[in-house]
């Protein structure tokens, strides 16, 4: 047949019809090609972050992941993903599953599923103790770094208003500028900002947390929208390390008083994915 | 997937992000041009220069800067190069908008490194007699250029001047990863809020098209009205 562009038109035409019919269950074809790709910050220690020592990526989240590919009966492997792609490259496909620090909120959920909780913790500030703030308001029309893409802006600007907000690819830059003197605050999640306070060493005494809590952020993973089969696989992994008590190990593995972030328990159940 | 919905963009709250983008992208590309053309032309005369010191150190502005990545650049002179200054330098530049100065800073040392060549290239293309001429005259070298090459020089280099305006105008979006909040990082924050990739960057495309389509008319119109005298 003659290679025109009608020919070549329909056949693209019929192509598309037929590959958006034939829509495989996302179970099956991880199970199929044996690998689970899990998408992780590996940036933001405890959840994610690469181990000095062994140069591999470990943490909570990462311990988690590999409790459910262990469920599914498929091999773990870890994607680290930016801040800002971590949605985008779940929906076109090149990870399964997030395990990167994301929040369950309502904007995201008419993007993608979240499974159940796995862990909840805050947004705070972390200032310098020498710019006198004391608490959130008086960041009123100052400067305050963070990092693209994530809640930390939004939530940021709902706790105060006329705040002026400059971010950063990542969020060891936007702590880098803080250090710097770039901005007066840095926003990020209440266990990450514990954690880098934490690595401060002899310099934490130039630092202060700002005592309120900008938001709430429940913490779960992320899942592509109707996967009904892959869903109840994940969240019936989190119900059993829940009831079997290694969820509360896994806490106290790398968020307990042992740890740099000295938690004492858990203010939380792995039980459900309503927010 | 959700219907392609351009009037998100170009209306209300996610419009105003990207005009305030757009203003500021051609705030750093106008600075930055009114900057770097003298210092590319001082440069350019550095490397023509009869006195072997200055050749050099022209030769080593545009070998030393044109061979490094631009985000490159803009990671030092906003990460590295203020840590070294006196601490009073270094509260007064943060106190003012450091990522725009810093931005600048960048992009004026890059974009100078290419418009050097450029126009000591439209330099070289005019014949040496007149440089000969000059001298005859007794001009001095500076005088030289001044009076007699520089002025027909400029038809020449025009036309690359106008490329690496274009460039510029393009690399203004690179300003994004030191947190200049331009059109690029507007487009970002807006498809963060609204989860629209398409419609955010069709915007954004369409006014870099734009404003590169009147850069290049601009050119088009100068070589038009200016045609290079042929000797």
């Amino acid at each position: 047949m003659r290679l025109n562009l009608r020919t070549v038109f329909a056949a693209t035409v019929a192509a598309l019809a037929f590959a958006s019919a034939a829509h495989a269950d996302q179970l099956d074809d991880i199970k199929k090609k044996g690998v689970i790709v899990f998408g992780v910050l590996g940036t933001d220690e405890p959840n994610s972050f690469v181990d000095p020592k062994t140069r591999e990526i470990v943490g909570y989240e990462v311990d988690i992941a590999k409790a459910i590919a262990q469920k599914i009966g498929v091999k773990a492997e870890f994607k680290q993903l930016a801040v800002a792609a971590r949605i985008p490259e779940l929906q076109q496909g090149r990870v399964d599953v997030l395990a990167a620090s994301l929040t369950h909120n309502k904007e995201r959920e008419s993007q993608i599923d979240f499974s159940l909780t796995t862990f909840v913790t805050g947004q705070k500030v972390l200032v310098k103790t020498s710019s006198g703030i004391a608490d959130v308001p008086q960041l009123a029309g100052k400067k305050v770094l963070t990092v693209k893409g994530g809640t930390q802006e939004p939530n940021i600007r709902k706790a105060v208003p006329n705040v002026d907000v400059v971010t950063f690819e990542t969020t060891q830059q936007a702590f880098l500028a803080l250090q710097q003197g770039k901005g007066v605050g840095y926003v990020n999640d209440e266990a990450s900002i514990v954690n880098d306070y934490a690595k401060l060493g002899p310099a934490k005494k130039d630092y202060t947390i700002l005592p309120t809590s900008i938001s709430v952020e429940p913490l779960a993973l992320g899942l592509r929208k109707n996967e009904p089969a892959l869903k109840a696989v994940v969240d019936n992994t989190l119900r059993g390390l829940e009831s079997s008590g290694e969820a509360g190990k896994l806490f106290v593995k790398w968020y307990g008083p042992a740890t740099k972030l000295q938690f004492d328990k858990r203010s939380f159940k792995i039980d459900s994915d309503k927010i | 997937m959700p219907h392609f919905d351009l009037s998100l963009v170009l209306h209300g709250q996610y419009n105003d992000w990207l005009l305030t983008g757009l203003r500021l992208s051609l705030e750093l590309a106008g600075t930055t041009f009114a900057l770097a053309l003298p210092l590319a032309l001082v440069v350019a005369l550095l490397r023509l220069s009869p006195n072997l010191a200055l050749r050099t150190l022209g030769a080593a502005y545009v070998e030393g800067i044109r061979n490094v990545p631009l985000i490159a650049h803009l990671l030092f002179w906003y990460f590295g190069a203020p840590e070294l200054l006196p601490d009073d330098l270094k509260q007064r530049l943060y106190a003012r908008n450091a990522e725009f100065i810093c931005a600048t800073i960048a992009l004026t040392l890059y974009t100078a490194s290419f418009m050097a060549e450029d126009i000591r290239s439209g330099i070289r293309a005019i014949p040496v007699v007149q440089i000969e001429a000059g001298r005859a005259l007794g001009f001095g070298f500076l005088q030289t250029m001044r009076r007699v090459v520089l002025p027909q020089a400029l038809r020449v280099t025009v036309p690359p001047l106008i490329s690496q305006t274009l460039n510029l105008w393009k690399n203004t979006s690179i300003a994004t990863v030191i947190g200049v909040a331009e059109m690029m990082y507007e487009a970002a924050r807006v498809e963060t809020a609204t989860f629209r990739s398409a419609e955010s960057f069709a915007f954004v495309t369409a006014a870099y098209l734009g404003v590169s389509l009147v850069i290049t008319g601009l050119g088009v119109w100068y070589h038009r009205r200016y045609p290079v005298r042929t000797a």
